[in-house]
């Protein structure tokens, strides 16, 4: 058990981190550096797929914690981040964008709960 | 290799699966040493120790570390800072102490979690940025400037970088 966990999660991170870093680079490409955009959407999306699977995973019966831990661990854990977020808040702070830092750094928090919730109300219409 | 795509996957991966692996086993000790249901103890201590190495890291690179690969950059940051914290945990289990009743227990880890995460990455960028006039980088382009004082270090060592 202990090798398959480990190697469900090591597949599910690398598609989750990759995707988070060309996620960032395409936002900032496309909608300026700014604010961070990409970070922000990634931890909003992440979220309600965490919610989602969360959810719809619970109900199956006898469901393979393989999947569990490649998707929601290796995958979902990997693609959201808390450390860019916590480093782009100071430096909003430092290039004098006062209010952005505070919608970024309460709204980004806030909007992991609510996506969460959002989630997994969508969850239940796959549930039979 | 001039696969900027190959080596940028290669990179970011050889991070994120130390970071994936270690948020794991860190979530399973403080399951074990805790209980069950308090596993947002060990995502609480993973999210501001991730928040503190990261800003560390920024800070030296920036200050110190100058002649480090974009590679190792990416595996260290984007990489292993990156997939050892999560966003996703955290919001769900802030949730599911909302779902179980245990309101002001939500309220206590969301609060906290963000605002030690913030406190962490002002210690990582204070404790990178010590002693930042004497750096390392100066002393390699400038050999002898252990020798004279920091003061008249300094102008010599720019010349030296252009």
């Amino acid at each position: 058990m202990t090798l398959i966990a480990v190697l469900s999660i090591s597949f599910g991170a690398i598609p989750g981190a990759v995707t988070r870093y060309y996620l960032t680079e395409f936002c900032k490409k496309y909608m300026g550096a700014n604010f961070p955009y990409g970070t922000f959407i990634i931890n909003f999306t992440g979220c309600l797929l965490m919610g989602f699977s969360f959810t719809l995973f619970q109900e199956i019966k006898d469901f393979p914690p393989q999947i569990d831990l490649f998707v929601r661990t290796g995958f979902l854990g990997s693609y959201t981040t808390f450390s860019t977020y916590g480093y782009d808040t100071l430096n909003l702070w430092r290039n004098g964008k006062q209010r952005a830092t505070i919608f970024y750094w309460i709204g980004s928090a806030f909007l992991a709960v609510v996506g969460i919730i959002l989630g997994s109300y969508f969850a239940n219409f796959f549930i039979l | 290799m001039k696969n900027i795509f190959f080596r940028t996957v290669i990179s970011i991966s050889l991070g994120a699966i130390p970071g994936a692996l270690g948020r794991y086993y860190i979530t399973e000790l403080a399951k074990s040493i805790f209980s069950q249901n308090l596993s947002y103890y060990g995502t609480f201590f993973i999210n501001v120790s991730g928040c503190f190495m990261i800003a560390l890291f920024y800070t030296l690179n920036e200050q110190k570390f100058k002649s480090l690969s974009p590679e190792i950059r990416l595996m260290i940051t984007t990489g292993f800072c990156g997939a050892y914290t999560t966003f996703s945990t955290f919001g769900l289990e802030t949730f599911s102490q909302i779902d179980q009743g245990n309101t002001t227990i939500a309220l206590i880890y969301w609060l906290s979690s963000i605002v030690l995460g913030m406190l962490g990455v002002q210690l990582g960028v204070i404790l990178g940025s010590l002693n930042s006039t004497s750096n390392y980088s100066d002393f390699l382009v400038n050999k002898p400037g252990f020798l004279i004082s920091r003061k008249d270090a300094k102008p010599q060592s720019k010349k030296g970088r252009e």
